[in-house]
């Protein structure tokens, strides 16, 4: 199975509003693209369990066509600056994302 | 077809390229906006009313920009002004506009709209039914309404409109959401919202929708009945579906549905088409009015003070140990400190786990740690001497092993401990019902920059 960084041309990561944290997984074609929505793999309890997270929290994982992307959305654990956040902006917490691996269909 | 272009110069105060701006002028527009604020920066600047960037980086993107506006006689409005867009940091912006119309000599009847809400006002509309949260856990309180420092709502279109109604030739917002500030002039025309919203959204950031992306350089979009089209102002930036598709998802939780101040902008059926090398049509964004006008409020509450120390570790057999190290020197100085008030305590290791914290994947401590240590106390002077009390107690600390007996910390800077100041917290996101979009946002018309003649 590939990884993700593999396979992508954009995996980044930021806060949309200091209360939840939100992911770009844009793949490097559509064929790509394809292939990962049908795999199956990238789900909402895949992400739960990369981030430690409830599944609860992860509000959108959503396959988006127009930019053969996945958009995944999650409560923040910490809202953005309070007492032991380390990134306020958020765009340094995409990595677990890099080496995650996806079913190709 | 009927066209309205706008351009985007970027963000105000981050330093808008001038050569990429001469050349979006050149494209002959109908109107400039811009945006002068955020709130991926943090609940200090909300807390305390202090703008982000430096008054004169303000002052220097807003010259050129008034100039040309002034020039072309095309409306110029400048949202989120400035930072987080307090009152104060809107009454500071303002001062900013007033000394350049008076140093540049140009006229401007201009729109001034607050978006502060009085915290008497929103008790009054919390009363009779706790509004409810958006991106907060719970309902809100009069607790949370008392203790803010500082709440602002975020205006949709509506207001903008009013003002350029009332002949404003340049708009100044408070809090807004940053796509309204390029739809206003448009929806004002009879364009179609959800477009206008959309080409808003993707122009709000200047060049970063493009490839290669830029947050100083220049867009332009045109606006037509059925679509718009993107295009960097310079000539080695492209828009490509790929660039832009993908800034259509950025910094929003929802890359089909997004809501905003009354309604929701469905990109369910948008689509996008490469024009040629440089340029995207984008046309099926489609605009969903709510039954209920709900406005999002943003507040912060003051939370304590904070005092830092950064220092770096590079002895390895106290690496391999440091986690019981830094415990036991919260222990001495929880003791040292008891009853005199409450504090925390955090240390962060970067080089292990200081950016990501428990969502970490690989903790493991690399030759060198940069150690921050941050206390958060009930007042400074008292962060300020817990600080500097764990600073001794770290640098001095006996550990297993031990063969550096001379000290424990390497220290980039004097003064070794650092005050930072008010620490707040985000603790409003919520949603207030409105009547009419304009009722929590009145304008005034102010002419700046008038000449008058000695009699």
């Amino acid at each position: 199975m590939p990884r993700l960084r593999e396979i992508c041309h954009t995996i980044r990561s930021k806060q949309a509003g200091p209360f939840r944290l939100t992911f770009d997984i844009v793949f490097k074609d559509e064929a790509t693209f394809r292939r990962v929505r049908e795999g199956g793999s990238v789900s909402k309890e895949m992400i739960a369990k990369l981030y430690h997270q409830s599944i609860d929290d992860i509000t959108h994982v959503v396959f988006y066509e127009p930019g053969r992307a996945v958009k995944v959305t999650m409560i923040r654990p910490k809202v953005a600056g309070d007492p032991g956040d380390g990134d306020i902006y958020g765009c340094q917490q995409h990595v677990p994302l890099l080496d995650a691996e996806v079913v190709l269909a | 077809m009927r066209e309205l272009r706008a351009i985007s110069p970027g963000k105000l105060g981050y330093g808008c390229d001038l050569p990429s701006l001469e050349r979006a002028l050149e494209r002959d527009p109908h109107y400039i906006a811009i945006d002068a604020g955020t709130t991926d920066i943090g609940a200090y600047y909300l807390g305390t009313g202090e703008p982000f960037y430096a008054p004169s980086s303000i002052k220097r993107d807003l010259v050129p920009l008034m100039r040309a506006a002034h020039q072309r006689k095309i409306p110029l409005i400048i949202g989120n002004m400035v930072a987080t867009a307090r009152n104060d940091q809107l009454a500071f912006g303002m001062s900013v506009v007033r000394e350049v119309a008076r140093e540049e000599s140009l006229e401007f009847r201009v729109a001034v709209i607050p978006a502060e809400i009085d915290r008497a006002e929103l008790l009054r509309r919390n009363s009779a039914h706790a509004l409810e949260p958006l991106g907060a856990r719970a309902p809100l309180t009069t607790a949370e309404i008392e203790e803010s420092a500082a709440v602002v709502g975020q205006m949709g279109v509506e207001p903008i409109l009013r003002a350029l109604d009332a002949g404003a030739d340049m708009v100044v917002c408070g809090r807004a959401c940053d796509d309204v500030l390029f739809a206003a002039v448009p929806v004002r025309e009879g364009y179609d919202p959800g477009l206008a919203l959309h080409m808003g959204k993707i122009l709000e950031c200047g060049a970063v929708a493009f490839e290669p992306g830029s947050l100083h350089a220049s867009a332009i979009g045109y606006l037509r009945d059925d679509h718009f089209v993107l295009e960097a102002a310079d000539p080695e930036r492209r828009a490509t579906v790929q660039s832009v598709a993908s800034h259509t998802l950025y910094e929003r939780s929802d890359p089909y549905l997004q809501a905003g101040p009354g309604g929701i902008n469905d990109l369910s059926d948008s689509r996008f088409e490469q024009l040629d090398e440089q340029r995207v049509k984008i046309s099926g964004s489609r605009w969903v009015p709510a039954e209920r006008y709900l406005v999002k409020l943003e507040g912060a509450r003051h939370i304590g003070f904070r005092s830092i120390c950064m220092t770096g570790i590079r002895d390895p057999i106290l690496i391999e140990q440091l986690d019981d190290v830094l415990a036991t020197a919260e222990k001495k100085t929880r003791e040292r400190f008891a009853g005199e008030g409450a504090f925390q305590l955090i240390f962060r290791q970067y080089g292990r786990n200081a950016v990501m914290g428990d969502l970490e994947p690989t903790p493991v401590a690399g030759h060198e740690i940069g150690l921050l240590t941050e206390v958060i106390g009930e007042t400074q002077a008292l962060a300020a001497a817990a600080c500097m009390f764990v600073r001794g107690t770290l640098q001095h600390a006996d550990y297993p092993r031990i063969l550096a007996t001379a000290g424990n910390l390497a220290y980039p800077i004097s003064p070794f401990t650092v005050p930072c100041g008010p620490v707040y917290t985000f603790h409003i996101d919520h949603l207030v019902p409105v009547a009419d979009p304009c009722e929590l946002f009145p304008f005034e018309i102010e002419r700046v920059g008038r000449i008058v003649a000695p009699v």
